[in-house]
């Protein structure tokens, strides 16, 4: 057993630094300090990430066991254990470094774009108490710690949602975001409360503690359980199935998939360093860090793999097409990834968890990239945020545009670009899942895989119409939007600071500006723009680290990166448990052969995504570079109307049946009524009596006393009587 | 020194009457109102630092009481002033006198009318508090019991809002009536007692002793009636689904230090009633009967929490979700199961710390506003940004976010209800698991009550021009809310000495319910995992 208590350096670091802001900051508001301790907190935590990983005891990523940090006994009561301890593995090392390292960026970008707000050092104590709870959510080492980060995660975000306290759809959005969130929390309590009495344990990795030998929940499996048949049946029988999909109930709130999906674009309400950071690159994706994790679970619960699957092709397509019918340049980025998200669990789904951790972390760097890029847009134009009133900006904005198109080929699928490789090897594993996938037949697989080219393309095309609409075209900075002719002028009587949007006024809202008529969009400053170029050359050459046999193998490319070049997969293999069923024996010796049809396939299968791509993009770009302002079709503008699915078939009728039938008609009709009658009946009874009832205190305490007397003395005197 | 830890239950029933008289002393010679306060304040803090000394707990007596005091009281029916404290009522005593100077020190500018009598009671309330979870003979327990009820009764008549005289009467009602056939059942069992061994004895331990000797056969009928009266009386006071509509009224009602004590200590008696005389005295009915209670703390979780959601009132929002939260301890402990009653218990104190918290943070608002209607609020956050930030941590102690005490308590209680066997397993549904599954649907929606409450009170715009010159909690506010924050916290984060002293205690009940069933224990240890064979 490795123990090395530098791991909670990583979490305790920007712990501290949310303190010191919160209790410190807040006196001072200086803005130089405040953001200082915030980034230099994180920077703490990243270079130590980075050395546990890289460099300690040989390196979290390379060796066997796991890195271990017992902090102290939480809860242990009657068999029941759960210690705050951290551990570093294969992947909580991957994670840990890729939310320091991107969270870094994020706090330096949002030091820029935070500038003059009034609740500076506050934004920057949520921030960092966020990345307290996420790095405690991935080094976790047991669920229940685990679960602690997963609602520490779910807290920071609802109050960063609603940072802008005065927008009503921030506070909407706010809460909205946490109740989904709490839903899907129920199914991992319950999952968690299953696996206990399962395996007896919670614990990720076997250890010792305080002398006492813990063996980890998978090793348990692994040893003592066998495969689950795959029926429907399996899912409600109390066995490992069960425990997968309640674990996945939890994972479709957080990493909102359908049906818990449509917090997440309101979140958008939230400013948008905290887009980025959160409802992109890190806390979105604990749902697939949770699956993975769980893999030797769900290994052997194929219903449970098959529904994930299933759920992820379909969210992944869904969100597809609403982003391609949105306004705002942040709905399109926050559908985007809940079909990017949608992908991630496909590829968890069919098997292959590997890539879907690859796909987690370039699309973080993706992601991350067109949401800072998107922030230094609306930075640029006075927060504006419709992409109806954009245009041209690569001519005032190069740097932002430059940094953005590399993440454009990155999310479409361009190679060498990050997102190509992950996204390919998703798409090859889903129509191969028949060979790879652990329980041997995986129906419907074909199906899935043609919902997941779909999407690719638009993907293609939603990215392309984002990029159009905001760097080409005419500048549309002036024009009023259909409808909304009164929109600024009301703005403008409510603005008294409009020329200058660095000085707020006293309401600390992002809210957007008049913009005066000789306005000019302008590039960001250098805390701006240089995360964006760090992100934009990690989305550029950051999936090199994962490239497939199939295409290291060609002999172009081994002759520069050498034939075995998928070092993600080297080092994050070993997360994936080896079960022992034959299905799974023979799904492991296929990924392991490379036999020469597979590759065929595999290439013509990248050859062939790669030109639905470049369609996609062709087609955007012939689209809306003629006419930016197309009208899209108006169910998708209106998101399938699943929020008014939701609120008239849910959330009303429950309101109602609280208000009407429970409180107006049991509480106070029913029981208060049978109440209140015995009390007139007695009233009218003692109305006789009135006399006595003086109305003074001093006279009801003396009847109450004297009546207390006379009961005590009754038994005193009978019972001793009777007793004789 | 000797003499104070010899006594010390004694001294700590006693010191709040002697004070209350004290006060009245001192208004007759003195006449100076406004030094009451200060005198209350001083005597309860001396209670408190007096009852910090029970953690200093010396040897057990042989039923496993410390600090026991055994004098007869009324030898002509064998009654005895019998108290002491165990790991069970050990943090319930501590959380009284704790709560008690904060209460005291919320009302400070906040009585106008009659401040003697106003301390007066609230001193005497404590005394009979203390002596409930202290007595271990069944008719001083059952006269604390009652006497608590008349201080609350005056303070919610007296002191309380617009309604209060229709609040206090049906919380009179309500409890009394319950109560009364609590003393039924307490002389049948004397009486019982007297049949079966032909002497009489009201003393809870000795009557354990006889109970698990086989001393005390009861025809089944006849237990399941004892057990009832019991249980109603508790379960009125907790209280359970239905009887709990007097509880929003008299908290609405009461003055804000009512309300705290209400929530914090009062509620409390039901729950550790149940515990210590329906689970020891009727073990067989209280497994047999779990179903129904079980089912009813269900219904109370997710009734109270749906109802909670929609109340146009903060408080009265909060004495619902006082409904739901307490739903959670009955299930906790009619799981039967170490990690489920400990869950109950842990959850009672963090129950009283956060909830009695709420109650504070609205009677702050309603001194500044005098209202409590969530529609006439909206924006605080902005003219009061440390209470809003209060408000928000309180709010999320409350709704069970990890790291703070309600959830420690409230996912034991889940836990405990998950590997109970008090429901039926068959071959195809394990009850035991849809009713955790159902519980735990009480999470979500304390979620959507809290914080769609918060979204209206603290966030948007300032809406009504009234808020808008709303002072900042002064020191003396944030002085008496630290304590309790920091409760909130260090019970999250570190629960261990909570948990720790009460276990034994607790295992003791659990055994005695469980080993009637037949001879095995369910003790957690004994749960090993279902290996699967290869």
């Amino acid at each position: 057993m490795i123990e090395n208590n530098l791991l909670s350096i990583i979490i305790f670091a920007p712990l501290a630094g949310a303190l010191i802001n919160w209790l410190i900051g807040g006196r001072l508001r200086n803005e130089m300090f405040s953001g200082l301790v915030a980034c230099g907190s994180i920077a703490i935590s990243t270079v130590v990430a980075f050395y546990l990983a890289f460099f300690a005891h040989g390196g979290a990523l390379f060796i066997k066991e796991p890195i271990l940090d017992h902090i102290w006994t939480w809860i242990n009561v009657g068999g029941f254990r759960a210690d705050f301890a951290l551990g570093m593995d294969p992947l909580s090392g991957i994670y840990a470094c890729f939310i320091t390292f991107v969270g870094l960026l994020i706090h330096i970008f949002a030091t820029g774009y935070m500038k003059g707000d009034s609740g500076f050092y506050r934004f920057f104590a949520y921030l960092n108490l966020f990345m307290f709870a996420m790095l405690t959510l991935v080094l976790a080492d047991n669920y229940l710690l685990m679960f602690v980060g997963w609602e520490g995660v779910g807290l920071c975000s609802y109050l960063l949602i609603g940072y802008y306290v005065k927008k009503n759809e921030a506070r909407e959005a706010a809460k909205k975001a946490f109740v989904m969130n709490r839903i899907g929390d129920w199914g991992v309590l319950m999952g968690m409360f299953l696996i206990f009495t399962l395996t007896g344990s919670i614990s990720f990795f076997d250890k010792t503690v305080d002398g006492e030998q813990v063996t980890s929940v998978f090793s348990f499996v692994l040893a003592n359980m066998q495969a689950e048949p795959f029926t429907w049946g399996a899912i409600v029988a109390g066995g490992l199935t069960s425990v997968g999909v309640l674990m996945f109930i939890g994972a479709t709130g957080k990493s909102a998939q359908i049906p818990l999906l449509t917090w997440l674009p309101d979140a958008m309400a939230g400013p948008t360093p905290v887009s980025a950071l959160i409802h992109a690159a890190t806390m979105v994706t604990a749902g697939v860090y949770l699956v993975v994790r769980s893999n030797a679970i769900y290994q052997l619960s194929p219903t449970a793999m098959w529904i994930i699957a299933v759920i992820g092709a379909a969210t992944a397509i869904f969100a597809a097409t609403i982003a391609i019918a949105q306004n705002d340049i942040k709905k399109v980025l926050a559908y985007s990834t809940v079909s990017q998200l949608g992908f991630m669990f496909l590829a968890a789904g069919v098997g292959a968890f590997v890539v879907a951790i690859f796909h987690v972390m370039t699309h973080a760097f993706f992601k991350a990239l067109l949401f800072l890029g998107s922030g230094s847009v609306i930075h640029g134009m006075h927060h504006e945020q419709d992409m109806r009133k954009m245009g041209n900006l690569r001519k005032y904005m190069p740097i932002t545009f430059i940094t953005m198109f590399m993440g454009w080929l990155a999310i479409a699928g361009i190679p060498i670009w990050a997102g190509f490789f992950s996204k390919d090897e998703i798409l090859y594993k889903t129509f191969a899942a028949d060979k790879y996938f652990q329980n041997g037949y995986f129906p419907g697989n074909e199906i899935l895989w043609v919902v997941a080219v779909i999407t690719a393309i638009l993907t293609a095309i939603y990215m392309t119409r984002m990029m159009v609409m905001t760097f080409w075209g005419t500048e549309r900075y002036h024009d009023a939007l259909p409808g909304e002719a009164h929109h600024n002028d009301l703005h403008a009587i409510d603005d008294d600071h409009a020329a200058d949007h660095a000085l707020h006024n006293d309401d600390d809202d992002e809210h957007h500006h008049a913009l005066p008529h000789d306005f000019k969009p302008h590039e960001s400053p250098w805390v701006m723009t240089v995360p964006l170029i760090i992100l934009a050359f990690l989305s550029t050459v950051g999936g090199l680290i994962g490239i497939p046999y199939a295409m290291s193998s060609l002999p172009v490319v081994s002759s520069i990166v050498g034939k075995e070049a998928n070092h993600f997969d080297r080092v994050l293999g070993p997360v994936v448990a080896e079960v022992d069923t034959p299905a799974a024996i023979k799904a492991r010796e296929n990924a392991k052969a490379h036999s020469p049809e597979a590759i065929t396939t595999e290439r013509w299968l990248a050859v062939l995504s790669v030109v639905l791509a470049a369609i996609g993009i062709a087609i955007g770009w012939f689209v809306f570079r003629i006419s930016p302002l197309r009208k899209m079709p108006r169910i998708l503008e209106e998101k399938w109307r699943l929020d008014e699915f939701y609120n008239g078939y849910i959330v009303d009728p429950l309101t109602r049946l609280s208000t009407v039938t429970l409180w107006k008609g049991f509480d106070l009709g029913f029981i208060d009524g049978i109440v209140n009658g015995i009390g007139s009946f007695v009233v009218a009874l003692s109305s006789g009596v009135r006399r006595i009832q003086g109305g003074f205190v001093r006279s009801y305490a003396a009847f109450i006393i004297a009546g207390a007397v006379l009961v005590l003395g009754y038994f005193v005197y009978f019972g001793a009587r009777l007793i004789g | 020194m000797e003499f104070i830890s010899e006594n010390l239950l004694t001294l700590l029933i006693l010191l709040p009457v002697f004070g209350a008289i004290g006060l009245i002393a001192h208004q007759m010679f003195w006449k100076q109102e406004d030094h009451l306060k200060w005198v209350t304040l001083g005597i309860t803090l001396l209670i408190f630092v007096l009852s910090l000394l029970l953690l200093n707990s010396g040897t057990a007596s042989s039923a496993g009481f410390f600090f026991e005091k055994n004098v007869p009281w009324i030898s002509a029916i064998n009654t005895n002033y019998h108290v002491g404290v165990d790991g069970l009522s050990l943090w319930l005593v501590i959380l009284t006198t704790f709560i008690m100077p904060i209460a005291i020190l919320s009302t400070w500018h906040a009585v106008e009318k009659k401040p003697l009598g106003f301390y007066v009671f609230l001193l005497l309330l404590q005394s009979a508090m203390i002596g409930v979870f202290v007595s271990l003979d069944l008719l001083v327990f059952y006269l604390f019991f009652e006497a608590s009820l008349v201080p609350m009764f005056f303070l919610i008549g007296i002191w309380g809002g617009a309604n209060r005289i229709y609040a206090a009467v049906k919380f009179f009602i309500f409890t009394a009536i319950g109560s009364l056939l609590m003393l039924v059942a307490i002389i049948s069992l004397y009486f019982l007692h007297a049949k079966a061994t032909g002497v009489g004895t009201f003393d809870y331990v000795t009557l354990l002793g006889t109970i698990s000797n086989g001393g005390l056969p009861f025809e089944p009928i006849t237990g399941t009636l004892l057990f009832l009266a019991f249980a109603l009386a508790f379960a009125i006071k907790v209280p359970l689904f239905p009887f709990h509509t007097w509880l929003p009224d008299a908290h609405t009602e009461a003055p804000t230090a009512g309300s705290v004590i209400l929530a914090a200590v009062l509620l409390k008696m039901g729950t550790y009633g149940l515990m210590r005389f329906c689970f020891t005295l009727f073990p067989d009915q209280s497994r047999e009967l779990a179903p129904i209670f079980i089912v009813l703390a269900i219904v109370g979780i997710i009734y109270g929490a749906l109802v909670a959601m929609v109340q146009p009132d903060v408080k009265r929002l909060v004495a619902y979700s006082s409904v739901a939260h307490m739903g959670f301890v009955i299930l906790g402990m009619f799981s039967f199961t170490e990690w489920g009653m400990q869950g109950a218990l842990f959850t009672m104190l963090a129950h009283g710390v956060s909830t009695g918290a709420l109650f504070l943070l609205v009677g702050f608002i309603y001194e500044r506003r005098h209202t409590r209607e969530i529609s006439e609020f909206g924006g605080l956050a902005n003219v009061m940004p440390i209470y809003a930030t209060v408000f928000v941590i309180t709010a999320m102690s409350s709704v069970g976010l990890p790291f703070l005490n309600g959830f420690v308590g409230e996912f034991m209680i889940m836990l405990g209800m998950w590997t109970s066997s008090a429901l039926a397993v068959t071959a195809t549904v394990n009850w035991n698991y849809i009713a955790t599954m159902a519980a735990g649907t009480g999470v979500i929606f304390a979620a959507v009550y809290l914080l769609w409450m918060i979204q209206r009170v603290f966030f948007g715009k300032v809406t009504n021009e009234k808020n808008r010159g709303l002072s900042d909690l002064s020191p003396r506010e944030i002085g008496l809310m630290v304590p309790l924050l920091f409760l909130m916290v260090y019970m999250g984060v570190y629960p261990r000495p909570f948990l720790d002293r009460s276990r034994e205690a607790v295992v003791q009940i659990q055994e005695r319910v469980i080993k009637q069933a037949g001879g095995t224990i369910d003790r957690a240890d004994s749960m090993q995992p279902i290996a699967v064979e290869k």
